[in-house]
């Protein structure tokens, strides 16, 4: 028998609405999410990219049982979200992160605990977990100080901490490095690696695409309420034009040469900028044949100024290119 | 997979008891809570002794039940709804309700911790009240009087469910609150009986069951108290009647307010 998908949604819709003035009160109405259709798998860890207010968070709760949608239909862990959440939530964690969202004048080690009894953790089990989470996220010399004095990275490992106490089968990652420094960032990376090696579902939204490259088998980007692409980090990049990006820079060009630089080896697309003056083409290619050599012999000698610089296409360029589409 | 299954079993009682236990830490570690627990008792004890003060015989008996029901009032049913408003503000709130537990046995936790320490504010009136008059009440029956007293505490933590439910309904529960707040203990007869109110306010009043306790815990304590014209019996019978319908509609209530916050999308509003 095929397993449930760890996450399935079928367009999947939310409109908030909300009001302004006390007296005259003016309406407004904003659509997070407009028909999302995803499926993860169980045991991927599986990134949601976008852009600020592209809806991220939005969906994010709708999975994790904090929002329900106006429309369309979610399932985690085979369980539909909106009409059985108690059923979801003790097989989820859900790490939203930030500043808020623990008690701040108690410890770690008391914030855990109450959370472990909320989540149901037998008495026998639970101060044996609570110490082997500290010790996970790395907080056990400070497991017995007042939440308040921790910083902003230390709430963060907190954070992480009470998402993965109860051993979730599938757990909802909000921007879990935000904030953080790189040394505590790289570890976090590392523990959300090792989660998925305990058998754990991971579901990450963030703004690091380094980190969404480094982490994610697959991602979604979600612009404007939409998925507008979703593949492996390979075959999104597949999707803007391929693996070798070459970046161009003049006082501007010629139509006929861009033409020129349409033709060359595996070219798929080409993106400008005005920087100024200055004018930038992105080159995205297929092909390892091109290279700045060959752009500088397509342009020729018309531009003394000419800047060349050949690199491998990243998660960010893919990004920047869907996203821009969409906005256009 | 292979995720070790975790045995999770959702007790009421763990959860509520889990609740109490965060009541206790916060108010140990935030000395602000002094004010209404230890100091606001003994200014009330102060205060309600020199209002009544030679109003009848009984006058101390009066002086200790108007002041230790402002201040019980405070702990019991304000600190009940504030704390929820609390975690909206401190975005506890979402992985709260994020978690299985059902709030509303949260929210019973805190009332059960709420209920304690408005008696030791209770208890701290009763020793001002009678420092200041040099004499220990006459309580024609100590029992009867007890039984009663707790009896309030129960009908003034069933109105504390319903604010909390009103608390996770909206951010704006505590302007509303607080602005009940003086029409509530004078309403319900906190500090003085109900029937001293104008005919025409009564039957709001009746609404809430601490009404009907106060009086009947009055009618149980006081000689010749001249409450509400039914009596003792019929005291009892209204504030358990109402309370029951508190309690019920508490029940009732919570999950609706928890399923319509998840559809308006304002758990996290502050």
């Amino acid at each position: 028998m095929t397993p449930d998908p760890a996450i399935e949604a079928r367009g999947v819709r939310r409109v908030f609405e909300s009001r302004k003035g006390f007296l005259f009160t003016e309406k407004s109405r904003t659509e997070a999410l407009r028909g999302v259709d995803l499926r993860v798998e169980p045991g991927e860890i599986f990134g949601l990219l976008g852009p600020n207010g592209a809806g991220k968070t939005t969906f994010t709760k709708i999975l994790s049982t904090l929002l329900l949608p106006t429309s369309g239909e979610a399932r985690v862990l085979g369980i539909d979200v909106a009409r059985n959440p108690q059923a979801v939530r003790p097989r989820i964690g859900l790490v939203l992160g930030g500043e808020r969202g623990l008690y701040n004048r108690i410890s770690a080690r008391e914030n855990l605990r109450y959370f472990a009894d909320l989540f149901g953790l037998p008495p026998a089990l639970r101060d044996r977990r609570i110490q082997e989470v500290l010790d996970r996220v790395g907080l056990t010399e400070a497991a017995d100080r007042r939440v308040e004095e921790y910083s902003r990275g230390m709430k963060q490992k907190l954070h992480l901490a009470r998402g993965i106490l109860h051993r979730p089968e599938l757990l909802f990652l909000d921007e879990p490095t935000i904030g953080l420094d790189p040394k505590s960032a790289r570890e976090t990376r590392k523990l959300i690696r090792s989660l998925v090696s305990d058998g754990v579902t991971i579901f990450l939204t963030t703004h690091y695409m380094f980190e969404a490259e480094e982490l994610c088998q697959r991602l979604a980007i979600l612009s404007k309420g939409q998925i507008v692409a979703r593949d492996t980090v390979a075959g999104l990049r597949r999707l803007v034009g391929g693996d070798t990006t070459v970046e161009v820079e003049a006082y501007g060009f010629e139509d006929a040469e861009i033409e020129r630089l349409r033709h060359l080896p595996g070219v798929g697309r080409i993106l400008s900028e005005e920087f100024g003056p200055r004018l930038r083409l992105t080159l995205r290619s297929s092909s390892s044949e091109l290279t700045a050599g060959a752009v500088r012999s397509a342009l020729g000698t018309a531009h003394p100024d000419l800047m060349v610089r050949e690199r491998r296409t990243v998660l960010e360029d893919v990004y920047l290119d869907l996203v821009e589409e969409e906005a256009a | 997979m292979n995720v070790p299954a975790t045995p999770l079993t959702i007790s009421r009682f763990r959860s509520t008891a889990a609740s109490v236990r965060l009541s206790v830490l916060q108010f140990v570690a935030d000395p602000q809570w002094l004010i209404p627990s230890m100091i606001a008792p003994i200014i009330f004890g102060i205060v309600a002794y020199q209002l009544v003060l030679g109003s009848g015989p009984y006058f101390v008996v009066y002086a200790i039940l108007g002041a230790g029901m402002m201040s019980m009032w405070g702990q019991t049913l304000y600190g009940s709804g504030w704390a929820t408003g609390q975690d909206r503000v401190f975005g506890t709130l979402e992985p709260t309700l994020q978690a299985p537990t059902p709030y509303v046995y949260v929210v019973l936790g805190r009332i059960l911790w709420n209920v304690v320490s408005g008696l030791v504010g209770g208890a701290i009136v009763y020793v001002v009240v009678v420092a200041e008059s040099g004499q220990i009440p006459a309580v024609v029956n100590p029992l009867l009087f007890v039984v009663l007293f707790l009896f309030v505490m129960v009908t003034l933590a069933s109105v504390g469910v319903i604010l909390s439910a009103f608390y996770v309904y909206t951010r704006f529960a505590g302007f509303i609150q607080n602005i009940g707040e003086f029409a509530f203990y004078v309403g319900t007869g906190c500090m003085f009986p109900v029937i001293f109110l104008p005919w025409w306010t009564n039957p709001v009043s009746l609404v809430f069951p601490p009404t009907w306790a106060l009086d009947a815990l009055r009618y149980g304590s006081i000689p010749g108290y001249q409450g509400f014209a039914w009596g003792f019996g019929w005291d009892l019978v209204g504030a358990v009647a109402t309370m029951t319908v508190y309690l019920v509609l508490a029940g009732l209530v919570f999950h609706r307010v928890e399923r319509h916050v998840l559809e308006v999308g304002t758990l996290g509003d502050y």
